[in-house]
């Protein structure tokens, strides 16, 4: 198998993992997630991570996108060691730097699909009304929603709230989308709409995108595949390989 | 700042019956402190204008005579040089009437009470006919000597009627028994503990009994025209008059009657003065209002304890129903701080809806009530100073309850708040519940 490197002709990664254990404690029991996970993610990449339910895909995400600390090891994002910052400085680097498009949407119910988009801008309080609702509106043309702004979250099927989560962390141009398993509740057709989406805006944004999956139509649209097994880096290989790997895995059963 | 104050007010109304259970909670408290407050004002603002009126001025300078250590009559001499001192001293005065004070049994044909006399010259007493409701008789009839006005419990209890004959019988200044009968003139409505203490008679019936001279009498009430200046006069009374020649009497917050013990039991003759404001004159009925207040406040202090553990549990719910929602949120990027400020909008707006529907009812209650007419028994008017129920809502008062209220239940709501904020938000997102 080929072990891929940087795909980029970027110097410094965006996303640098190394050694990474992280163990959660349930009572007094210690449960090992991640066992010295070494990564390294440079901008531009269309990156999915791989594995089996356990596997620490979703441990791997959360401490990317410092939403989760690392027992040990190094988690470095957009050149910043995530160990050395405040709560504060982890708020703003995931508002300036890091857009998150989770697997159950996880929309704002009492925002309109607008309201749900615009969120993050006003956080950061960088653009004036006029040019948020510029910012906002273009997203919601790319992403097929803008005749659906005033609709409410429930109001609208689940393909077109994952387009609203695709816009909302895509809104402040962030370098770097985590996305979890974002096809896992969409049907086969929403789903390859969503990673053509996502695709299209690494294309043409250059923004870095890492996300999970379990389905292999899903992987063949990245650069490159990093598959993990109980919390170990397997290896990072292309997604013709990854879907060979998982043909053999599957007559191995 | 607006989109959380969106998300507030949308997740209020998404949760229409919890908002309303607790929203009506907060406004029955409110309502509630409102009927009380306007209660226990109403019963303020009758006592004082009633009493202002009836019994004292806003400060009097009243005072004892003696004839020997033993015998004190509430008498005060020389009034013409007093009074002219008083308008030099008082620039705040308004105006300033003479009034007579006694205390006689008061006998009819079948019955007899003890009373406290009020000498007044009713020509010149225009807010006598504004406190008292006659149910028989004429007021002008006081102008005429020898007449009395009594209140309707007295008459009843004396069994006489306007145009019949009592004795008052009193002991005079030089210790002697005195007594004159006087006609019943007129008869008014019941004001309240004041009805069963206080008769009036004209002030030249009342030397007449007392065998005082033209220039002595029982009190002068001084009326101001802003009662805020009160303790300031008072103050320059008690120290001006010494300084004027005059032998005050050390500071007493009791009404007269109350004092002739005292004074009897010490060992000067002569004059002495008295200087007193309308509350120390009518601090026997105020107890009524202190009761109220007292109420009040400990009715308040119980029922916002009940409503914050209300928020509280309230917003322990809210939140851990949204608790993924707090943890996408931080993680987008929202700070906790605006996390802690988006459920006080919550609570704020909530407690705000509720304090003003129930501020709104609470005066549409005293409103209603007090067209209502409604008249109390017996007991009652005893403790509300009143024949009627009568409601003063202070603007003031109400302003106050809608931010004591709105202001500890947003205040609570930190609690919770902080903790929700405090979540990690990996933990709050998969949050199961």
């Amino acid at each position: 198998m080929t072990q891929l490197t940087a795909v980029s002709g970027a110097n410094r990664p965006i996303v640098s993992l190394t050694d990474v254990i992280k163990t959660y404690t349930l009572g007094k029991v210690e449960v090992p997630a991640l066992r010295g996970l070494s990564l390294d993610v440079y901008p531009g990449e269309f990156i999915s991570i791989a594995g089996p339910s356990g596997s620490g895909k979703t441990t791997a995400l959360n401490l990317i996108g410092c939403v989760d600390t690392a027992s040990s090891g190094v988690v470095s994002v957009d050149g910043q060691d995530t160990k050395t910052l405040s709560e504060r400085q982890l708020t703003d680097l995931r508002l300036h730097t890091i857009g998150f498009i989770f697997q159950s949407f996880n929309l704002v119910s009492v925002l309109s699909v607008y309201q749900n988009v615009e969120f993050p801008l006003l956080l950061q309080r960088k653009l004036n009304p006029k040019e948020r609702e510029q910012r906002v509106m273009t997203l919601l043309e790319q992403v097929g929603l803008d005749k659906h702004v005033k609709h409410r979250p429930n109001e609208l099927s689940g393909g077109q709230r994952q387009r609203v989560a695709v816009a909302r962390a895509l809104v402040t141009r962030p370098k770097l989308v985590l996305a979890d398993e974002p096809t896992a509740n969409l049907d086969s057709v929403t789903g390859q709409n969503i990673i053509d989406l996502m695709k299209e805006l690494n294309r043409k944004e250059g923004t870095t995108f890492i996300f999970s999956t379990h389905d292999a139509k899903v992987m063949n649209h990245a650069n490159a595949v990093v598959r993990l097994a109980d919390g170990k880096i397997l290896d990072r290989i292309t997604p013709a390989e990854a879907q060979k790997a998982m043909a053999a895995g599957a007559e191995g059963h | 700042m607006f989109q959380l104050l969106l998300i507030a007010l949308r997740n209020l109304a998404s949760h229409k019956r919890r908002t309303l259970l607790l929203g009506g909670a907060i406004a029955g408290v409110t309502g509630l402190l409102v009927i009380l407050m306007g209660l226990s004002n109403g019963i303020q603002t009758t006592t004082v204008e009633t009493a202002t009126t009836l019994m004292t001025g806003h400060v009097n300078v009243a005072g004892f005579f003696k004839v020997t250590a033993g015998q004190s009559a509430p008498v005060v001499t020389a009034i013409p040089a007093l009074q002219q001192q008083l308008l030099q001293e008082v620039p705040e005065l308004d105006y300033m009437v003479q009034r007579g004070r006694g205390y006689s049994k008061v006998v009819s044909d079948t019955s007899s009470m003890d009373l406290v006399l009020g000498g007044v010259d009713i020509q010149n007493e225009t807010g006598f006919r504004k406190a008292l409701m006659l149910r028989e008789g004429r007021m002008e009839d006081l102008e005429q000597p020898n007449t009395l006005l009594l209140f309707e419990e007295q008459a009843k209890k004396l069994e006489v009627k306007v145009g019949d004959t009592v004795t008052l019988s009193s002991p005079t200044m030089r210790g002697t028994s005195n007594t004159v009968d006087v006609r019943v003139a007129a008869i008014a409505a019941n004001v309240g503990m004041l009805s069963s203490v206080y008769c009036y008679l004209p002030n030249s019936t009342l030397r007449a009994l007392y065998q005082m001279r033209d220039d002595a009498t029982g009190a002068l009430h001084l009326y101001l025209k802003d009662t805020a200046d009160v303790p300031a006069v008072q103050a320059r009374l008690m120290k001006r008059l010494p300084e004027l020649g005059h032998k005050v009497l050390d500071h007493n917050p009791n009404p007269f009657f109350m004092k002739f013990e005292t004074v009897n039991r010490e060992a000067w003759t002569g004059q002495r003065l008295d200087i007193t404001n309308w509350e120390d004159e009518i601090s026997f009925i105020t107890w009524s209002v202190k009761a109220l207040n007292g109420l009040t406040v400990g009715l308040l202090v119980l029922l916002l304890i009940i409503i914050s553990v209300g928020v509280m549990n309230t917003l322990w719910i809210a939140i851990r129903e949204r608790t993924r929602e707090i943890g996408t949120l931080r993680a987008i990027g929202m700070q906790r701080g605006w996390v802690v400020l988006m459920f006080l909008f919550e609570a704020f707006m909530l407690a705000l809806f509720g304090t003003l529907s129930g501020a709104l009812l609470g005066l549409a209650v005293c409103l209603g009530l007090n067209a209502a007419h409604i008249t109390m028994p017996m007991a009652v008017q005893l403790i509300i100073m009143s024949e009627q129920l009568r409601f003063a809502v202070s603007p003031v008062a109400v302003a106050g309850s809608i931010f004591i209220i709105t202001f500890c239940t947003t205040l609570v709501s930190l609690i919770p708040s902080f903790l929700a904020a405090r979540m990690k938000p990996v933990t709050a997102m998969h949050h199961i519940g």
